[in-house]
């Protein structure tokens, strides 16, 4: 897996979120969520072919899908944020991968710092670090996701803290976990929602220590 | 209890917690209130934000059915009423500056008890809450259509033409008095803003002039519905047209189940400014054909046509093969407004398969890895800078303004710093533009431990730069403090010595690094000193200033380090 560079803490909505599908009324990008700028308020610059790409599958449709058929507009997408998952990073890269001359296949990974707008207590800080993970290639499948995954997770789990996320082709999110006992091997699956990927799965390992299944990451495939 | 956790697992549904009444009010209040509460046991489940069908209990219960194959997905009706005898809504032109869609259905003989009226109510504001965000884009109103007569028309007036009693209220207010009188109600203060500055508010009349709602705030007494009404007239208005649909739509096929005629829902027509028409609900089904080569091949699995097909079923999303055997036809509900790809339509199966039954293959891809120069040369000075003596440090990002500026005696404006337009607390105003701070707060929260403090940080700061796609840019910097009865300039001048060896930069002017004496606002005067390598100014070190010493409530000499290393990768 090659490290993708991630040293942006202040991203657009654009890459943030709209190119990711995520639409432009959902609740994550409410005030609360989300630590807007005052300073610089808005990008200057976003990719313009691609922008009008992303206009058009939000308001109505392309590649397959029906779209979300609101209005889409351009001053949300320029407005200024701190990061809230490192999915941004992997959305810029795979950009580039598109524009590459010929496609070649990637697997792509990135530990860093990612920012929500919380208050703070005994589970939740403001600033935390995601694991991310993205492989793409032709003939990908939700099996492959799947044991990409338990390959990850096997190798993490040696007595080291846990939380880890991994999406193949999709980016993990995890806060701070629990540390989890050696070699987590129990693993399983669950139906879960992202506006990026579908199918998406959120990841479960069993905790010897609470005695119970504990969520340690998110994944999916990428919308097409 | 764990049969239907198992269930809710597989269907993606969260089962949070399980509780009663009793318990919850034992929780927020103690156990005295909750004495005499129910003590029937009560599942909180956690819905995902794009099944707006779930979000009912009667919803939920018909999902979870169609699942275990109990029962098959009902078929939601829409009869259109003989010419003239159907319900009208009539919009006029007023709307278009502050509310401009509406829609509108009527459920026929229904039959409430109590449980179905709290559920409809629930339904109502979940969907306030969820879909229409917070009635910003769609709100609902329900009507006893006993109560009324038609044609009504939605329309809108200056606040003070309107005048009606609201919602469990005992007399007549005008609209401007209604926007006081609920200007303090925890509920519904926080809609007051979507219309409050407009110069005409939305309302909903019947033929004789009763008031059934001024959107979005409240639904008039008048037309308030009970556990005995028997027809109700629904009406959604709002700024979004795909979303008020698609919430009528909810509505109506979930609680159609209690009509007289079960699943069939009276259509209404809504007649628009220019004359034209259109019948309400869509109840739209669309069929899309899916291969069943592309479902195996997402999700990793080997099925045949026909199993596939009765996947789906499973998942209200009914489906035979068609063509000789290489094509599933899939007829698509009004209910799941969420499957708007192909691929949505290939996580259904993969969830009725069942995620845990899928085989965990590795891809074949073959790539070469490789580290981010930048990362690796920060791994590499970190376990040196370890080595040498000093302790890594990991903190925060955001910070206060003092924090990067008056504490160190400069101006904010001099900064160039990132600034956070809604931060919670004073703490996260914004994006710090050096390590120091965050060093030395660090060590104001250990001044307990042993002296002397030797603490380190190589992490990115954040600065404004015009020349970048958004406006901002991280730097690499690395930092060091040395904290202890006497300053150590010499320690940590050693420090960057060291550093710069391991970077194979030699100490001389021409091609390696030098420093040279300056003065710093944060630095004791004189003992400061800028370091300037491959042509730039990197950085500086010295002896902090007594005024910055106090202002981070460090008592200490302290002598500090912090440097840009990226232009040494």
């Amino acid at each position: 897996f090659t490290e993708m560079p991630t040293d942006n803490f202040v991203e657009s909505s654009f890459w943030n979120f709209d190119a990711l599908f995520q639409p432009q009324q959902h609740p994550a990008r409410d005030q609360h969520d989300t630590f807007f700028l005052q300073d610089p308020a808005e990008a200057p610059e976003l990719p313009a072919g691609y922008t009008a790409k992303v206009k058009k599958v939000h308001s109505q449709g392309g590649y397959g899908s029906q779209g979300y058929k609101y209005e889409w507009r351009l001053e949300e997408a320029r407005r200024n944020l701190l990061r809230t998952h490192t999915t941004s990073a992997s959305a810029r890269v795979l950009y580039q991968l598109a524009r590459q001359e010929k496609f070649s296949p990637v697997k792509y990974f990135s530990i860093d710092r990612v920012f929500r707008n919380e208050s703070l207590d005994a589970t939740h800080l403001a600033e935390f670090h995601q694991v991310e993970g993205v492989v793409a290639d032709r003939g990908l499948t939700l099996g492959h996701l799947m044991g990409t995954l338990r390959q990850f997770f096997t190798k993490l789990g040696t007595g080291g803290t846990g939380g880890g996320d991994a999406r193949g082709l999709g980016t993990p999110q995890g806060p701070p976990h629990p540390p989890l006992s050696p070699g987590i091997t129990q693993l399983r699956f669950k139906p879960a929602y992202n506006p990026y990927t579908e199918p998406s799965m959120e990841v479960f390992s069993y905790h010897k220590g609470l005695k119970k299944w504990v969520e340690v990451g998110n994944s999916g495939v990428f919308r097409p | 209890d764990e049969e239907f956790n198992e269930l809710c697992f597989e269907f993606g549904l969260e089962l949070d917690e399980i509780t009663s009444e009793k318990d919850i009010i034992s929780k927020e209040k103690g156990e005295e209130k909750a004495k005499g509460a129910s003590d029937t046991v009560l599942y909180k489940i956690d819905v995902p934000a794009n099944r707006y069908d779930l979000l009912c209990l009667e919803g939920l219960v018909r999902g979870l059915q169609v699942f275990k194959e109990r029962i098959n997905l009902p078929r939601y009706e829409k009869i259109i009423p003989a010419q003239g005898e159907g319900q009208r809504l009539i919009i006029t032109e007023e709307t278009v500056q502050v509310r401009p869609h509406a829609v509108a259905a009527v459920l026929r003989n229904i039959t409430f008890t109590k449980e179905r009226y709290d559920s409809f109510i629930d339904l109502q504001e979940k969907l306030h809450q969820n879909i229409c965000r917070r009635r910003a884009l769609v709100a609902i109103g329900t009507h006893d259509l006993d109560t009324i007569s038609g044609p009504f028309t939605f329309t809108a007036k200056a606040p003070s033409e309107i005048k009606f009693k609201p919602l469990n209220q005992s007399q007549e207010y005008t609209a401007s008095q209604i926007m006081d009188l609920y200007r303090t109600d925890s509920h519904l203060r926080h809609y007051l803003h979507l219309i409050e500055n407009k110069p005409l508010y939305p309302v909903i009349y019947d033929s004789n002039g009763v008031v059934l709602s001024m959107p979005p705030i409240i639904n008039g007494d008048h037309t308030k519905i009970s556990v005995n009404t028997r027809n109700v007239f629904i009406e959604c208005t709002g700024t979004d047209m795909t979303k008020a649909k698609i919430v009528l739509d909810i509505i109506v096929t979930m609680f159609s189940e209690y009509c007289e005629k079960p699943f069939s829902v009276e259509a209404a027509e809504v007649v628009y400014p220019n004359g034209k028409t259109h019948i309400y609900p869509e109840l739209a089904y669309r069929k899309e054909k899916v291969k069943p080569e592309l479902i195996n091949k997402k999700v990793g699995i080997s099925e045949t046509p026909s199993s596939l097909a009765k996947l789906l079923t499973r998942m209200c999303l009914k489906s035979h093969v068609i063509g000789n055997g290489n094509n599933i036809e899939i007829e698509i509900p009004p209910t799941r407004a969420d499957i708007i790809h192909a691929c949505d339509i290939v996580e259904d199966a993969a969830i009725a398969y069942g995620y845990n039954n899928i085989q965990m293959t590795i891809p074949k891809t073959y790539t070469i890895a490789n580290q981010l120069p930048l990362n690796k040369l920060t791994e590499l000075l970190r376990l040196d800078l370890a080595a040498a003596g000093f302790t890594e440090a990991l903190t925060f990002a955001l910070c206060s303004q003092e924090d990067i500026a008056d504490k160190l005696g400069m101006d904010i404006s001099a900064t160039k710093a990132v600034r956070i337009a809604n931060p919670k607390t004073a703490e996260f105003q914004v994006a710090r533009t050096t390590l120091l701070p965050g060093l030395l707060k660090t060590i104001a929260a250990n001044r307990k431990m042993p002296l002397p403090l030797k603490l380190f940080e190589i992490s990115d700061v954040v600065v404004k730069d015009p020349d970048t796609d958004v406006g901002a840019r991280n730097h690499r910097h690395f930092c060091a403090v040395y904290y202890n009865k006497s300053p150590g300039f010499e320690i940590i001048h050693g420090l960057l010595d060291r550093v710069m060896q391991l970077l194979e930069v030699p100490p001389n002017e021409e091609n390696g690094y030098t420093i040279k004496a300056t003065e710093g606002s944060a630095f004791f005067p004189g003992r400061c000193a800028e370091i300037f390598a491959k042509g730039q100014s990197i950085g500086k070190l010295g002896v902090l200033h007594p005024d910055v010493i106090t202002k981070f409530e460090l008592t200490m000499p302290c002598s500090a380090l912090e440097i840009s290393i990226e232009p040494f990768v």
